[in-house]
C-alpha cells in the first residue's frame, strides 16, 4: 500500500509539466517565424516567458537549457479559432438567446484532448459555445496549459467574445418533428434573422435605461438601480466594441443578412465560422472588416455545406479576408498543421500566407496578435519544435512550449510509459478496482462522433 | 354505549402498552444511567470506567466519579463504550416518496448517468405560489415535507446514527436542510434545528426548460442572486416609505435567497471532483457566500484552497469502487477512473492533514451497513481514528451550527449516545445501545453488508405489473409479466400497445431494469426501451420508443 502511495504521488507531480527553468535556447533550427520568413540555422531564445531573441550564435546563461534543434523546425504555437475542447457542456439549447452562459464556467482543465492538442503544437484556443441557438454563450482563450488550474489557462488580454450561429441548426432543421412537442422559435431563416434584431432591440433599450440612470442617479442618490440583465449585458458590449461576434454560418444570403443587421445596429462580425460560401461575398466580408474561420477541405455533411469549394481560403485570402483554418474538433485539432497546407496544394496560396492560417491570423481574430501567432522578440515563448516541416504529413511534434515552460515533450511521454503500465498494473488490484463477482457489464465508451462535422447537438459524455 | 366505548378504550390503549413497551417507557423513566462503561467524550480525554447520567432527554452527568441517581434506570455498561450519537452530514431520511436512490449527495458508485437518470424521475418538490419553476425554488423548506418512521430510520439508527442532516433530492436551488434526531413521533420532535442551509445541486433541469445545460445552470444561479439583491434593496426602501412608494411585487424565492447572501446562511454545493469544487468556490466568493462543499471525492486535490477560505466538507463515505463485471472484450478502464477509485479513499486522511473541517455523510448509500466499514477503509488510508469519530460527532455539529447541544459527551447537550461492544471501528464491534434524545432506540440488527440482491424475496421482478406509459400522446396502461433469472429478465407484455415477448431484459444489483419490446403505435411497429428503477415495489423510469418522443412510465403491482 505504502508503494502505491508513493507512486502515486510521483505521477501526481509529473501531471505538471512545466518546468522550472526559466530560459530554454533551441539551437540552429530552421525557424519559421510567420512574419519574417524562414530563417536557416537560427537560435530562439526563449526568457521568463518571452522569446527573448532570434538569431546566430545566441549566448544563454550557465543553467538555461540548450536544445540542438539541427534539422528540425521551429514554429508558432497553433491558434484554433473554433474549438469546444475541455468544456462540460458546449450547448445551452433551450433558448433562442442564450447569450448570458459562460463556457468559462465549464471548463475541464484534465481533458486528454488537450495533451492530444499540444502534440500537434497547438497552443491557444478559442473554446466557442455550440451553435444551437442564434445567439449563443460566451467564449473562452486560453493557453493550453494543461496540468495547471482553470484560471491559468484563460489568455490574458484575449479580447471577449460569443457565439452567434445561423441557418440549419438554429432553425434545427436535423429535428424530427414529434407531436405533442412544441418546436423553439425560429424555424426558418427569416426567424433567425427576427430573433438577432429582436435581441439586440432589446439589448439598446437596456444600454439605454442604464445611461439614464446614470446620469439620474447624480441628482438622485436613492434611485433604484434597474435590473441587472446577464442576458443583455454581453450583447451591450457588442454594441460598444467590446465583444467579439464569431458567427457559425454557412450561406451567402445568411452572412449578408448578418453583415446588414451588425451595419442597422453599428457593431462589427469579427469572424464568420465555418463560411462555407464566404467565397461568394467576399467582397462584401473583406467590407464589413470580418475574418473568416474554415475548414480546408469539408463539406457536402448537410444541405447548406453543399456549395463548398477547397479555393475558399484562397479566395478570401485574395479579397484581402483574415483567414483561419479552425478544427471544431478534437480530433481535427491535432493536424491544424495539415489542414493550413492544404491551401498552398488548393489555390496556391504562398507558405507564409498558408501557416498564417492557423498562426498569426486567428490570433489576430482574437486579438491577441500582439502576445502570439509569429516568431517575434517580445512575443509569448509558445513555439513548438517540429522533426520535419511542419507541412508534410511525416512531421511530428518534438516539444511543444507555452510562455517558456514545456507543455508536450515526445522523447518524456515516451520514457514514461513502462511507468505508467507499472501504476496501471497496480491500480488494477487495488481492492475498489476489483470487478466484483456479479456486476453489471461494463458500458461501451461513449465518444463523441469522430468526423463530426459542427457543434450543433453534440454533447461531451 | 358510553360505557362500552370507555371499555373498549381501555382495552385498546393497554394492548398498546403491551404490543409496544417502548412507548410506556416513554412516559414512565425520563433518567437513565450507563454504569461501569468505557466512555468517548470527544470534548476530553476516554473516561475508562465511569457512568452517563441522562435526565429529561439531556446529558446531565458524565464522569469516573458519577454515580447513578436512585431514580434511573440502571445499564451496566461494563465491557461497553459510550459515544456522542453519530451524525450522517448529508442524507435524505424521512423523506416521503421518491424512495431512497442515490441522491446528488454521494460520492456514487452508482455511477453519473444512473444518477441523472433517477434526478429526471425524483421531481423536487415545489412551493405554492412560486415564481419560479421546480428545481429553482430556494424556499422549500424540507421540514414541511418530513415524516417520521419508517424502515430506512431504523437501519441507519442501527449502525448508531443518531442524527441526520436532511435536505431535498434534486433541484438546482434544491432549498433548505433541517437537522433531525432519528426518532421521535412527530416531524416537530424530530428537528433539531431548521433550516440548517441552502442547498444547491449543479444538475440541469431536464424539462427541456432553461436551463439545460451546466453553463445555463451557473448563469441562472447568477441572475438569480443578483435578482435577489435587487429584491432586498428595492424592499428596503419600500419598507422605509410606504406611503408613496409603489409596493415592489413580493417573491419569495428571492426572499428566500436574501439570508444567503449576507452570509447568514450557509450553502451547501454539491461538488465531487476537483473542477466541481473550484466552480463551487468560485461561485461563492463571487457573491461572498458562507459555503460547505457537499460530496468531496476529490476534495484533497483543493485541500489548500479549502482551508484557506476556511470551507468545510461533507465528505461522503459512499466510496467509489467498480461495479462492472470482468470483460475481457471490453476496453481497459481509463487510469484516471482507476486513481480516482483508489483516491477517494485517501481523501479523509488527506483533509485532516491539511486542516480542513469535514462531517461524514453517507452520500445516500444504499446499505448503511456500509457506512462503518468505509469510514474503516478511510482509516486504513490514513486518517486518524479519533478524527474518524470527530468526522461522526463535533466537525459535523460545528459545520451545521449545533456544537452547543450536539456532537461530545457534556452536560447540558443532547442525550444522544451511541453504546457499542468493541471500539467503534473495530469491525467486530457491536451497537448495543443507541439513545436519542435520552431514550433508548430499539435497535435492529443492521443489514448484512453488500448490495440488495434482486432476485430474492420480495426483490423479485418476477410477477404481474401494471405499467402506465406517459408520453407526449396522453397516458397509456399495458399488463408486463416478468420472470427473473439471476440478472436475466424474461417476460411479456399486452395491451393497448399489443401484445410480445420482451428481449435483452436485465436487473442489476443495484436496482436497474432494463429491456426492449416491440409495441404498435398508430398500426406500426416499433421498437420501445424501458430502463428503470425498482424501489419501494415500484418501477419508474423512461421509455424511449424508436421516432416517438421520449416517455416515462410507473410500474406498480400488487401489494
Amino acid at each position: 500500500m505504502k508503494r502505491l502511495i508513493v507512486l502515486l504521488g510521483i505521477v501526481g507531480f509529473l501531471g505538471i509539466t512545466a518546468s522550472a527553468q526559466t530560459e530554454t535556447l533551441i539551437r540552429n533550427a530552421t525557424v519559421l517565424t510567420v512574419t519574417q520568413g524562414t530563417l536557416q540555422n537560427t537560435d530562439v531564445l526563449l526568457r521568463n516567458g518571452k522569446i527573448a531573441a532570434v538569431g546566430r550564435n545566441l549566448k544563454a546563461s550557465a543553467n538555461a537549457r540548450v536544445i540542438d534543434a539541427t534539422g528540425k523546425f521551429v514554429m508558432p504555437g497553433i491558434v484554433d479559432c473554433h474549438s469546444h475542447s475541455m468544456l462540460d457542456t458546449i450547448n445551452e439549447g433551450t433558448l433562442a438567446v442564450t447569450s448570458m452562459v459562460r463556457t468559462r464556467d465549464v471548463l475541464n482543465t484534465t481533458d486528454v484532448d488537450l495533451y492530444r492538442e499540444l502534440a500537434g503544437g497547438v497552443t491557444t484556443l478559442n473554446l466557442l459555445h455550440g451553435s444551437a441557438n442564434p445567439i449563443g454563450g460566451l467564449n473562452t482563450v486560453v493557453k493550453i496549459k494543461y496540468g495547471r488550474p482553470a484560471s491559468e489557462f484563460l489568455f490574458p488580454g484575449a479580447m471577449p467574445g460569443i457565439k452567434f450561429a445561423l441557418g440549419e441548426n438554429v432553425k434545427r432543421s436535423s429535428t424530427p418533428n414529434l407531436p405533442g412537442v412544441p418546436r423553439r422559435y425560429p424555424n426558418t431563416r427569416m426567424g433567425v434573422e427576427e430573433t438577432i434584431r429582436d435581441a439586440f432591440t432589446r439589448a439598446r433599450d437596456y444600454k439605454r435605461t442604464w445611461d439614464e440612470y446614470r446620469e439620474a442617479v447624480k441628482k438622485d442618490k436613492n434611485l433604484m438601480p434597474p435590473r441587472r440583465d446577464l442576458q443583455l449585458e454581453p450583447l451591450v458590449e457588442v454594441l460598444e466594441g467590446k465583444r467579439y461576434v464569431h458567427a457559425h454560418c454557412y450561406i451567402a444570403s445568411e452572412i449578408l443578412m448578418l453583415i446588414n443587421i451588425a451595419d442597422e445596429f453599428g457593431f462589427k462580425i469579427k469572424t464568420f465560422q465555418h463560411v462555407l460560401e464566404g467565397y461568394k461575398v467576399a467582397k462584401e466580408i473583406a467590407a464589413h472588416g470580418a475574418g473568416a474561420s474554415i475548414f480546408a477541405d469539408s463539406w457536402g455533411y448537410k444541405i447548406e455545406a453543399y456549395d463548398a469549394i477547397p479555393y475558399n481560403a484562397a479566395i478570401l485570402t485574395r479579397a484581402g479576408v483574415v483567414v483561419s483554418m479552425n478544427s471544431d474538433s478534437d480530433e481535427r485539432a491535432r493536424r491544424l498543421n495539415i489542414e493550413a497546407a492544404k491551401a498552398m496544394h488548393w489555390g496556391d496560396l504562398t507558405e507564409e500566407q498558408a501557416l498564417k492560417l492557423v498562426t498569426l491570423n486567428p490570433a489576430i481574430q482574437l486579438g491577441i496578435q500582439e502576445r502570439v501567432g509569429s516568431i517575434e522578440v517580445g512575443k509569448d515563448a509558445d513555439v513548438a519544435i517540429w522533426n520535419g516541416h511542419p507541412f508534410s504529413v511525416y512531421s511530428r511534434v518534438d516539444t511543444t512550449f507555452i510562455d517558456g515552460d514545456v507543455y508536450f515533450d515526445r522523447e518524456k511521454d515516451l520514457a514514461r510509459r513502462p511507468e505508467l503500465a507499472k501504476e496501471r498494473a497496480t491500480l488494477e488490484q487495488a481492492e475498489p478496482n476489483k470487478p466484483p463477482a456479479r456486476g453489471q457489464s461494463p458500458q461501451t465508451p461513449r465518444r463523441r462522433p469522430s468526423g463530426h462535422e459542427d457543434d450543433a447537438e453534440v454533447e461531451k459524455p | 354505549m358510553p360505557k362500552v366505548r370507555a371499555r373498549l378504550l381501555v382495552a385498546s390503549l393497554l394492548l398498546l402498552l403491551i404490543v409496544n413497551p417502548l412507548n410506556a417507557q416513554r412516559s414512565a423513566i425520563d433518567t437513565y444511567a450507563i454504569t461501569n462503561a468505557r466512555i468517548v467524550t470527544v470534548s476530553g480525554p476516554v473516561i475508562e470506567r465511569g457512568t452517563v447520567v441522562i435526565r429529561n432527554g439531556l446529558i446531565a452527568a458524565a464522569g469516573a466519579n458519577v454515580n447513578a441517581p436512585p431514580d434511573a434506570r440502571v445499564i451496566d455498561g461494563a465491557g461497553l463504550t459510550v459515544y456522542p450519537g453519530l451524525i450522517d452530514s448529508y442524507t435524505n431520511l424521512a423523506l416521503p416518496e421518491p424512495a431512497p436512490g442515490p441522491s446528488p449527495g454521494g460520492g456514487g458508485g452508482g455511477g453519473f448517468f444512473l444518477l441523472q437518470q433517477l434526478q429526471q424521475q425524483q421531481r423536487p418538490p415545489s412551493g405554492p405560489n412560486s415564481t419560479q419553476p421546480a428545481g429553482l425554488q430556494p424556499e422549500v423548506m424540507i421540514e414541511d415535507v418530513i415524516r417520521p418512521g419508517g424502515t430506512e430510520i431504523e437501519s441507519w439508527r442501527s449502525v448508531g446514527v443518531t442524527t441526520a442532516l436532511t435536505s431535498p433530492r434534486s433541484g438546482i436551488w434544491m432549498g433548505q436542510s433541517a437537522l433531525i434526531n432519528l426518532s421521535g413521533d412527530t416531524p416537530q420532535q424530530m428537528i433539531v434545528r431548521s433550516p440548517v442551509a441552502m442547498h444547491i445541486g449543479f444538475t440541469p433541469l431536464r424539462t427541456g426548460a432553461y436551463p439545460g445545460s451546466l453553463m445555463g445552470v451557473f448563469s441562472t444561479l447568477r441572475q438569480m442572486m443578483l435578482d435577489a439583491q435587487r429584491y432586498r434593496d428595492a424592499m428596503q426602501i419600500y419598507e422605509r416609505n410606504p406611503r408613496g412608494t409603489r409596493r415592489p411585487d413580493t417573491d419569495r424565492s428571492l426572499a428566500a435567497l436574501i439570508p444567503v447572501l449576507e452570509g447568514r446562511m450557509p450553502v451547501v454545493m454539491i461538488a465531487n471532483s476537483e473542477r466541481e469544487i473550484n466552480r463551487a468556490l468560485d461561485l461563492a466568493s463571487e457573491f461572498k457566500l458562507k459555503l460547505i462543499i457537499a460530496g468531496g471525492q476529490e476534495a484533497e486535490k483543493v485541500a489548500d484552497r479549502l482551508a484557506k477560505q476556511d470551507v468545510p466538507v461533507l465528505l461522503s463515505l459512499n466510496l467509489p469502487r467498480r461495479t462492472t463485471a470482468a470483460m475481457p472484450e471490453a476496453d481497459p478502464e481509463p487510469m484516471r477512473v482507476l486513481r480516482e477509485r483508489v483516491e477517494a479513499q485517501q481523501t479523509a486522511g488527506k483533509l485532516a492533514k491539511a486542516g480542513v473541517k469535514f462531517g461524514f455523510q453517507s452520500g445516500s448509500m444504499a446499505n448503511a451497513s456500509d457506512l462503518m466499514s468505509n469510514a474503516n477503509k478511510t482509516i486504513e488510508n490514513g486518517l486518524q481514528p479519533l478524527d474518524a469519530l470527530r468526522a461522526f460527532t463535533i466537525w459535523p455539529a460545528e459545520i451545521l451550527g449545533v456544537k452547543d447541544q450536539l456532537g461530545t459527551i457534556e452536560v447540558g447537550k443532547i442525550a444522544n449516545l451511541t453504546v457499542t461492544r468493541g471500539d467503534l471501528f473495530d469491525r467486530n464491534s457491536r451497537i448495543a445501545h443507541v439513545f436519542i434524545d435520552g431514550r433508548p432506540i430499539d435497535i435492529r440488527p443492521p443489514a448484512t453488508g453488500g448490495p440488495v440482491v434482486f432476485g430474492q424475496g420480495r426483490n423479485t421482478l418476477a410477477g404481474s405489473w401494471t405499467v402506465v406509459i406517459n408520453t407526449a400522446q396522453g397516458d397509456r396502461t399495458i399488463s408486463l409479466t416478468l420472470q427473473q433469472e439471476g440478472e436475466r429478465l424474461t417476460g411479456s407484455i399486452s395491451g393497448p400497445l399489443g401484445a410480445g415477448e420482451i428481449s435483452n431484459g436485465s436487473a442489476s444489483n443495484t436496482g436497474e431494469v432494463r429491456f426492449t419490446v416491440s409495441v404498435n403505435v398508430e398500426g406500426q411497429t416499433k421498437e420501445a426501451t424501458f430502463t428503470g428503477n425498482l424501489a419501494n415495489n415500484q418501477i419508474r423510469g423512461n421509455v424511449a420508443i424508436v421516432g416517438s418522443a421520449p416517455g416515462t412510465f410507473t410500474a406498480t403491482r400488487p401489494n
